[in-house]
């Protein structure tokens, strides 16, 4: 059917992926992981899984699944695929965790965690790849949005391919040479892949679609965008294959990390330049929170670039590459994350309460569903505490890193509430919130009838 | 196999303001077996894909320089699926009404414009017609006016950048329509 529905297990995603969140912080607070421990550390292994595996891919997942389908006007190719992704992409992620506490001797049982989350992680995100993969090719020719998605989705299959082979090689299930040598060798090219392929490539395509989508403005297919999308593709192809291919004959990664940091330097300027256009060329004067904050975000992204331009530039990038990190994950992708948690929640559960009786009856508008000047401050607290982290690390000052995370804590636990308000319809006005026909959504799952 | 296509050049009727949908199906009507058709369009036809998928054709798109659309309809191997019944219909013919509504919804927040037709649509009787002009397509909105038993058609017209929708009240359910039975 041509249009798209509402996915079902989108919200189960973000509420699995918020409780991530919400953990990781919990544990930097703590002072569990980096900086307290080495940036290799089974500690800080377990902090940044967390992270980028439970909370970014589980939140980005569940994106997808509902806006592959509006970015292609098409119905996802299989609305009962997402839920057996997300108990298997949960049950691996716990066994990796496990794992790594088992790499560190936190935990001395003799089970074989790493194959076992190396099968789960493979099964569930072989199970989302296939469904966003059929999704995309019924739609070709895809627009640009869609394509940087296809792209980050390719990513995501060369992260977890690094991903399982580290996972079958440090839990001894092989002891292959060559793959021995990307164990020793490919972390950096695991992380960008991840970090930078599928998580900001796929964020930038979305980005494009929401941005235009809720400032009122029009869609970019600029011959400049779409030299930005071949420059970023070009760079993740040269980081990648040339990466792997430089491991394989025992080069050196420097040449292929340059040239891939230009390419990147490149795309990420073009991206720049067209969402500040989109900024501009808007017809929405006064934008909501999800825009302003989503502003933010696109600042972390280009604070974070220039940090790594002149942390290179010094030679010292090597010993910040955590803090840069740091700002990448927290500033750029989860900011843009909870900004768009916050429209995208509202804008769901509207549609799933009032869609089937619009016109009918009198239903409350989609910004109704939040209270945006209760839910600034927290966004506001959110971002600053995030840039003085990333400050506390470039300095050296653990103590300082604990108490921004613990703010960073405070301030989630903040947007969550809302969040949750908004799902249960408590901002809504109660002469309105339930016109007949209409009952309040279940919290993680949308009831919505497929025909 | 390879499939042999017929060519059928809509651009001159388009660029004329005229509706290319009888021309479109008086050809596939007379297609051999195995072959196929060649659409060129100044548009990306989508509501045209889905009427020929119902019948049995698979497609391939590619635009062409000028921002004009090929699109390849071969007859695909598997038996043609049934139409659905609230699949949406394009043009039956010349018989949809002048629309008794003409909306503009392009400068309108989303989600307004959908609120907009929706409420729209509850006022009208069976068998008319609005027409309404959008800044992109209704993504959230087509399912639901099938939902609700309503026929429509919808494309962007040749400047790009505005979507117009044809919605008939009542129009898909309960009256299947010869050309999609």
């Amino acid at each position: 059917m041509l249009g798209a529905t509402l996915s079902r297990w989108t919200m189960s995603y973000f509420a699995a992926a918020l409780i991530a969140f919400l953990a990781a912080e919990l544990l930097m607070t703590l002072g569990y992981g980096y900086p307290s421990a080495p940036v290799e550390s089974a500690s800080t292994l377990v902090l940044v899984h967390l992270v980028v595996l439970g909370w970014l891919s589980l939140l980005m997942c569940g994106a997808l699944f509902q806006f592959v389908p509006v970015l292609v006007a098409r119905t996802l190719y299989s609305e009962s695929m997402p839920l057996p992704t997300l108990v298997c992409l949960i049950v691996g992620l716990a066994a990796l965790l496990l794992g790594f506490l088992q790499m560190g001797g936190f935990v001395s049982t003799a089970f074989a965690f790493f194959p076992v989350a190396a099968a789960l992680l493979a099964i569930g995100f072989g199970l989302a790849l296939w469904n966003l993969g059929r999704t995309l090719w019924a739609a070709r020719p895809l627009p640009l949005p869609a394509r940087f998605v296809a792209v980050g989705l390719c990513s995501l299959a060369a992260t977890v391919t690094f991903g399982i082979i580290f996972a079958l090689v440090l839990g001894g299930v092989t002891d292959n040479p060559y793959l021995a040598d990307v164990v020793a060798n490919g972390v950096p090219l695991h992380a960008i892949a991840g970090l930078g392929g599928w998580l900001t490539f796929t964020a930038m395509g979305v980005s494009y679609r929401l941005l235009a989508m809720f400032m009122l403005a029009p869609e970019l297919d600029s011959p400049r965008s779409r030299v930005g999308f071949y420059c970023g593709t070009a760079a993740l192809a040269v980081i990648i294959l040339g990466g792997v291919v430089a491991i394989c004959l025992t080069a050196s990664l420097t040449p292929v990390l340059l040239a891939a940091g230009l390419l990147s330097l490149c795309a990420l300027v073009l991206y720049g330049a067209d969402i500040a256009r989109l900024y501009r060329a808007r017809k929405r004067r006064v934008i909501e929170l999800n825009s302003r904050m989503a502003a933010f975000a696109m600042a972390g992204l280009a604070a974070s670039v220039l940090l790594i331009v002149v942390l290179a530039a010094l030679g010292i990038f090597a010993r910040h590459v955590a803090a840069v990190a740091f700002l990448v994950a927290f500033g750029w992708l989860s900011g843009l994350g909870l900004a768009k948690l916050y429209k995208i929640t509202a804008f769901l559960t509207w549609l799933e309460c009032y869609g089937p009786v619009l016109g009918k009856t009198v239903t409350p508008r989609v910004q109704d569903l939040a209270v945006e000047r209760r839910g600034i401050r927290w966004f506001f607290l959110y971002f600053g505490a995030v840039w003085a982290a990333t400050a506390a690390l470039l300095l050296a000052m653990p103590m300082a890193f604990q108490i921004c995370t613990g703010l960073m804590l405070i301030a989630s636990l903040g947007i969550v509430g809302q969040l949750v308000r908004i799902r249960r319809l408590l901002d809504v006005n109660i002469a309105t919130r339930l016109p007949p026909g209409v009952r309040v959504p279940q919290l993680l799952y949308c009831s919505v009838k497929h025909d | 196999m390879t499939t042999s296509f017929v060519d059928v050049d809509v651009r001159p009727t388009l660029r004329a303001g005229g509706e290319p949908f009888g021309e479109i199906m008086a050809a596939v009507d007379t297609l051999k077996p195995g072959e196929g058709l060649r659409l060129l369009a100044t548009f990306k036809p989508v509501p045209l894909l889905h009427v020929l998928g119902s019948r049995g054709f698979e497609h391939e798109m590619r635009e062409l320089d000028g921002g004009d659309w090929e699109v390849l309809f071969s007859p695909s191997n598997a038996a043609p699926r049934p139409a659905k019944v609230d699949a949406p219909v394009i043009g039956d013919h010349g018989t949809w009404p002048e629309p008794l509504r003409n909306m503009d919804n392009r400068d309108l927040d989303p989600p307004e414009p959908m609120v907009r037709i929706l409420a729209a649509t509850e006022e009208m009787a069976p068998g008319e017609v609005m027409s309404a002009l959008l800044c992109r397509e209704p993504i959230f909105l087509l399912p639901e006016l099938a939902k609700r038993g309503h026929a429509w058609k919808g494309a962007f017209e040749p400047d790009g950048a505005t979507y117009k929708i044809l919605v008939r009240i009542g129009g898909s359910r309960g009256a299947p329509l010869p050309d999609m039975a």
